[in-house]
């Protein structure tokens, strides 16, 4: 009997989703242990039971809480997909204005019952079990995480941080272009693929257990960073959880 | 007497849309394609930010096509910052279209529209049935997500993009790989081509213009002049006078139309511009498949797409040869910014047009920002077509009417995931 | 093939090495032909940095480069390593893969291969670890020197040289190669592949090349581990734990580090996995998590600490070597900037030192002394300029004792002269393990120094007598700082005269010295080698010779006779012949003097103790003891 899986999506670029279309090969693979039984973008069918829910986006108005309370109703396990249902990703990055304000910059005064409220994670309004983060995620994460929760086990995140697998592949060290990279208190996981691109982390991943604030705060004044600077790295993709950061 | 019918959720498009259709007595009295993607207000969120961080920002308005969101949103900044692009970087981003538009048209044609035209609800439930064509449907994605994995970094989000071209570059053996990968894709595309000559489309026909990137010497995909099957052009950096973006007196929706009414933007319409631009392999595909270049059916979408497909996999093969051939001695801008200052660029995504135009302060922070998607300026032909099509579908079941307009608004590709601003919202 | 062993503990370059020049054309031949018949790993540039990779092209290929990214642990213990298959439904345990493909690893530098030599003493002791022993015995290990970097401290730790534990060595010869073999397989390796340079004539061997690093360890490393067994509650451990980010960069990078995590990785199909082995790092959070949660090693200073015991301390107590060899990966990739030297550096300058004593000699504590110059006299003899804390009474022929922390002390003779000043100027013969840990020691090192010690020349009732000075070997020391003394109030003495033997011109001490005396007219130096092939162009005599037409007064001459054993039994008669006085004859025995202060018995010779009495007596002082050989 295969495991019947749901993909969900709310306010998001389906990007997460994509990444599990994009697994090719071990998608037909994958597809031999479980039955993708909703998944609204490709498919049409519409399924009673879930055994794993994985969501992507944030919930940002009245009618999405309702869809997502439902989807949890019927799922045994929800898995949060991506930054976005995580903890709110790039859609919370106008949380410093409310939903009126980015409404009348966007759209004027034409729209005045346009509703939605603050972007936030799954984890505001029904309980997640799992988290896969990133923006998007990573497709080889996607897979160890699903084949542990097939095997009944809990899915493990690393628990290092980015600069682990930056150091492994023996990439160039951001700082040294002068950069702000969050690689060293960003969870691991990714594979340090934006630096391998020639960029810097901008922490999509969220933030390792146990982050060494004050030595990375020595680090920034040592190449001559501010606070501020790395903030504005840092609020891009996690501005649910700024505080923490400080 | 009056009755409504909602076709919830549409399925098999990017992005959540509801269909509504209002008749009486017989006759369709309204119809609107209701986007119900939640606004997430990019252009807002984009106020602020330092130009080096808004290529990184935007491209997440949309994960299927943010390379191009990616390209346009650099293009537009380094237009306002007067940054030059060197010859080796301009080819690796046509090499990074070119794969975003192999794997975004081979998603929509293989995930979304084959089921329709073999009787299935959705890809997967073939795999029983044909496992070898779903099989080379992946093969197939995977190839346009190879190039931009080799390009980019990565299929979704690119990592190596940067202002001013790449901040790394492919090495010669991946660049040589994925050459031997392209070719090998050859037979599967032939298949392909099969698969969709067999079909049998929807006769439908309407009268419609179609705006594009001008075929400047090649087929479109990045430029600065806009043409239209009118015959009028104009600059990419005047397209706010040739484009203008309206609200519906019955909806909320912001639309886009031209001087002469609704327009269609994507692979027709640079198929109607550009024809004689594609690449041999895809002009021979056109006549095999009968592509009737007018783009009038909205249905031969899927055959432009195809033909687009070949059109990019050699195209492809040609710009990794030149790369080959003359290396890539430089890839980044050694030019200074000038800080401050609007630009204006546009793209040819996989479903058209796209613009992004930003205005920046002198401190280099982003002030103003505005983003026309694609499926944006097509949605006005979506409800154009809709309203012709429905006489003659509303007598069967609403099983039959709801597939065929499926059918139909699937064969625009429309991605609703890019809502910049594009929300439409009946919460009545 | 070859059967494999373990390196062994080597020092002295395999007698059995060849030697073969090779020049830079053949060195590119040689790798293609060896591209053709293995996977060949080298150093190569990719995206701005030196990383170790699979070589595609031998043009590639760096020969002269600082230490790499990763060091070549990450081919023969790497990172994902395989340790079986299994299949899940049937608990199957699959034939464990051990099977690796012949490959070669060219660009081995001295300190990488001397971190093999750790990953040997752990992997292959006890249980031999058979996944690495496998990639061990599949692999051929090319050595080339290194150019040092900023960080590199090999010199520290002796690493930057080595003598065996490779298969070739590629020493690098002005504008060519000379290539070493280390093995038969390297041998054959050479015959197969580069055939011409086999067939060329045996070139003599290069001495070890010195490296030049100015990142230092300011003093002798064997003194690592007493340090260490001070330093567990320093504060400063407190403050690398603050300051660490805990990424593990450190182990990582580490070309010695071994510690690895094992679990399993199963196939999309659930069905079957494998068994894999991941580094891990001491620095994570998780490394000392106990099943019940608890951390026996919770915060980053505690782990900070385990690491530098790791490497300086615990290795040492089980194979006598640091597990480190200073090639400074750390260290260069360390975002926080914790440095090992900067560390241990401080560690030894805070560590308990002896309040400066107003009777230098009466305890047995050292002081410290700053090494102001080092000279190389020879390949054998060092001479060090020290700064000591205060000033240092003696007279000629005392000697002080130097001490290196964990190896212990041994007695000097002081080779300057006494000038009421704080320096004072010491020779280093390397014979064993203290004398090679002083010989690593550098401009600004510091190192522990008791004395001065020991009665010298009576200085005072020479004045006004002709000098006549005998020395041999090693007794020019003495010898030499009675002369700069004379030579210091040189109108005080009448005719000085200096005798000076040695088996040839290298094994001289002093030879720059010798010439400048000679040439000086202060003195009659004459000098005596046995090797008629000298290249003064001297005949070859014994020392004895130059008495042939030595014209002295015996009234008025005192004779000073500084040498090994079988000199004085030979000198001794002859300045009897010439009318000496016993009184006037002073001899230099050398005794293995430990204590210094008379208590020890060492240096006992009858009931007389050298290191008080001694070392300079006057030939009547000790006529009648039998123990005294240079009577």
């Amino acid at each position: 009997m295969k495991v019947k899986i749901g993909l969900f999506d709310f306010a998001g670029c389906e990007g997460c989703q994509l990444t599990v279309m994009n697994l090719e090969e071990e998608l037909l693979q994958v597809l031999q242990l479980v039955e993708i039984v909703e998944f609204r973008e490709l498919m049409s069918e519409r399924a009673e039971q879930i055994e794993i829910a994985f969501v992507e986006g944030s919930i940002c108005r009245p009618g999405d809480r309702e869809r997502l309370q439902q989807i949890r109703d019927r799922s045994q396990i929800l898995v949060a997909l991506g930054s976005c249902a995580d903890n709110g990703g790039v859609n919370a990055l106008g949380s410093d204005r409310t939903p009126e304000v980015l409404r009348q910059q966007v759209y004027g005064s034409q729209l005045p019952h346009l509703y939605t409220e603050t972007p936030q994670p799954l984890s505001a309004v029904v309980k997640v079990d799992y988290r896969i983060p990133g923006c998007p995620i990573d497709g080889r994460e996607f897979l160890a995480v699903l084949q542990a929760l097939l095997l009944k086990q809990q899915p493990e995140l690393p628990s290092f941080a980015v600069c682990v697998e930056c150091k492994l592949a023996e990439y160039p060290c951001s700082f040294d272009y002068g950069q702000v990279c969050l690689g060293p208190i960003t969870r691991a996981g990714c594979r340090a693929i934006c630096i391998d691109g020639g960029g810097h982390c901008r922490g999509c991943r969220g933030l390792i257990d146990n982050p060494r604030t004050s030595p990375y705060h020595r680090i920034l004044e040592q190449y001559g960073l501010s606070i501020d600077e790395i903030l504005d790295q840092y609020r891009t993709f996690n501005i649910g959880e700024q505080e923490s950061g400080k | 007497m009056s009755q409504r019918i909602k076709l919830d959720y549409l399925t098999r498009i990017e992005g959540h849309a509801h269909l509504v259709i209002e008749r009486k007595a017989g006759k369709v009295t309204g119809c609107r394609l209701e986007v119900v993607e939640t606004p997430r207000f990019f252009e807002a969120l984009l106020q602020g930010r330092h130009y080096s961080d808004v290529a990184t920002i935007v491209a997440r308005v949309c994960g299927v096509c943010s390379i191009s969101h990616t390209l346009a949103s650099l293009m537009a900044t380094e237009a306002a910052l007067k940054i030059e692009v060197p010859p080796a970087a301009q080819l690796l981003r046509r090499l990074l279209s070119y794969g975003e538009i192999v794997q975004s048209h081979l998603l929509q044609l293989y995930f979304m529209a084959v089921p329709d035209y073999l009787g299935a609800a959705s890809l997967f439930q073939l795999l029983d049935a044909q496992p070898e064509l779903v099989r080379r449907a992946l093969r197939l994605k995977r190839v346009g997500n190879r190039i931009c994995e080799v390009i980019g970094g990565r299929p979704i989000h690119p990592v190596t993009t940067c202002l001013g071209g790449f901040s790394t570059k492919p090495e010669v053996g991946q660049l040589k790989q994925l050459r031997q990968e392209l070719v090998a894709s050859l037979p599967d595309l032939e298949a392909t081509v099969e698969l969709f000559a067999e079909f049998e489309y929807p006769q439908f026909s309407r009268q419609r213009e179609a705006i594009s990137l001008q075929a400047n010497g090649r087929y479109p995909l990045h430029g600065s002049i806009l043409t239209s099957s009118s015959g009028e052009s104009c600059s990419v950096a005047d397209y706010r006078t040739q484009i203008e973006e309206y609200l519906l007196p019955h909806s909320t929706a912001k639309l886009a139309r031209s001087r002469s009414g609704s327009y269609m933007v994507g692979a027709q319409a640079r198929v109607r511009n550009g024809a004689g631009h594609l690449s041999p392999m895809a002009k021979k595909v056109a006549e095999a498949l009968q592509l009737e270049q007018s783009g009038n059916n909205p249905f031969e979408n899927l055959k432009a797409r195809l033909v687009e497909v070949i059109h990019c996999i050699e195209e492809s093969l040609h710009v990794i040869d030149e790369l080959l051939l003359h290396g890539m001695p430089r890839i980044n801008s050694n030019s200074t910014p000038v800080v401050g200052g609007s630009g204006t660029a546009a793209v040819e995504a996989p479903r058209g047009l796209l613009f992004h135009r930003y205005e920046y302060a002198a401190d280099g922070l982003l002030q103003q920002a505005d983003c026309v998607i694609p499926t944006a300026q097509n949605l006005a032909s979506i409800e154009a077509d809709i309203q012709l099509l429905l006489p003659q579908l509303l007598d069967q079941p609403e099983e039959l009417l709801r597939q065929q307009l499926e059918m139909l608004i699937r064969a625009y590709d429309p991605c609703l995931s890019c809502s910049t601003h594009l929300v439409k919202l009946d919460l009545a | 093939m070859v059967p494999f062993t373990p390196l062994p503990d080597q020092t002295e370059p395999p007698p059995d090495s060849h030697w073969r020049a090779m020049q830079q054309t053949e060195v590119l031949r040689f790798v293609r032909s060896l591209l053709r018949a293995y996977d060949v790993f080298g150093a190569q540039n990719k995206r701005g940095r030196i990383v170790l990779d699979a070589l595609q092209d031998a043009a590639d290929l760096l020969l002269e480069f600082p230490p790499a990214v990763h060091s070549p642990k990450k081919f023969l213990f790497p990172n994902w390593d395989q340790l079986f298959r299994f299949k899940l439904d049937e608990n199957i345990l699959l034939q464990p893969e051990t099977a690796a493909p012949p490959r070669i690893i060219f660009g081995m530098h001295p300190c990488d291969l001397h971190a093999v030599k750790i990953l040997d003493d752990c992997l292959f002791e006890g249980e031999t670890d058979s996944s690495y022993q496998a990639k061990r015995e599949a692999t051929l290990l090319i050595g080339v020197d290194c150019t040092p970097d900023e960080y590199c401290f090999c010199t520290s730790l002796g690493t930057d040289r080595i003598a065996a534990g490779f298969d070739l060595f590629l020493h690098r010869r002005d504008d060519l190669y000379l290539i070493q073999t280390g093995s038969e397989r390297g041998l054959q390796l050479l015959k197969n592949h580069a055939p011409e340079t086999f067939a060329g004539a045996e070139e003599s061997p290069l001495p070890l090349q010195v490296k030049q690093c100015s990142n230092r360890v300011k003093f002798p490393i064997e003194s690592l581990p007493s340090l260490m067994e001070e330093a567990y509650e320093d504060d400063i451990w407190q403050e690398l734990g603050h300051n660490c980010l805990g990424c593990g960069s450190c182990t990582l990078l580490c070309p010695s580090c071994y510690c690895f995590n094992v679990q399993d990785k199963l196939e999309i199909n659930l069905q079957e996995g494998q068994r894999i082995r991941t580094w891990d790092s001491c620095q994570f959070d998780q490394f000392a998590k106990v099943a019940d949660g608890e951390n026996f090693r919770s915060s980053q200073a505690d782990r900070q600490r385990h690491r530098f015991y790791r490497k300086y301390k615990y290795l040492w107590d089980k194979h006598q070597r640091t597990a480190c060899v200073g090639c400074g990966r750390c260290s260069r990739e360390c975002l926080a900037q914790i440095e090992p030297v900067e560390v241990l550096n401080r560690l030894f300058a805070a560590s308990p030192q002896p309040a400066i004593s107003n009777q230098p000699g009466s305890e047995y504590q050292p002081q410290m002394a700053r090494v102001l110059e080092v000279r190389i006299l020879s390949e054998q003899d060092r001479l060090f300029r020290l700064q000591l804390p205060q000033t240092l009474d003696f007279t000629p022929g005392c000697f002080v004792e130097l001490s290196v922390f964990g190896l212990g002390e041994a007695p000097f003779s002081i080779a300057s002269a006494p000038d009421g000043g704080k320096q004072i100027e010491i020779v280093v013969r390397k014979a064993g393990a203290l004398t090679q840990a002083l010989h690593r020691t550098r401009e600004g090192d510091s190192i522990g120094i008791r004395g001065p010690f020991g009665s010298g020349y009576p200085l005072a009732n020479m004045v006004g007598k002709d000098l006549l000075l005998i020395a041999g070997g090693r007794g020019l020391l003495a010898i030499r700082s009675l002369l700069l003394a004379a030579l210091q109030q040189r109108q005080q003495f009448g005719r000085i005269t200096l005798l000076c033997g040695g088996r040839n011109i290298e094994s001289l001490m002093f030879p720059q010295d010798l010439l400048d005396w000679h040439q000086s007219g202060l003195l009659d130096c004459r000098i005596a080698v046995k090797d008629k092939h000298n290249h003064w162009g001297i005949p070859a005599v014994d020392v004895s010779y130059l008495f042939r037409d030595l014209e002295l007064n015996p009234q008025r001459t005192i004779a000073a006779v500084s040498g090994p054993p079988e000199m004085y039994r030979q000198i001794n008669p002859l300045l009897f012949r010439m009318g000496l006085d016993g009184e006037d004859i002073y001899l230099n025995l050398e005794r293995h003097m430990k204590c210094g202060l008379g208590k020890c018995g060492k240096c006992q010779i009858n009931n007389i103790c050298v290191c008080q009495c001694g070392p300079i007596f006057s030939y009547n002082s000790i006529k009648h003891l039998g123990e005294a050989i240079e009577r």
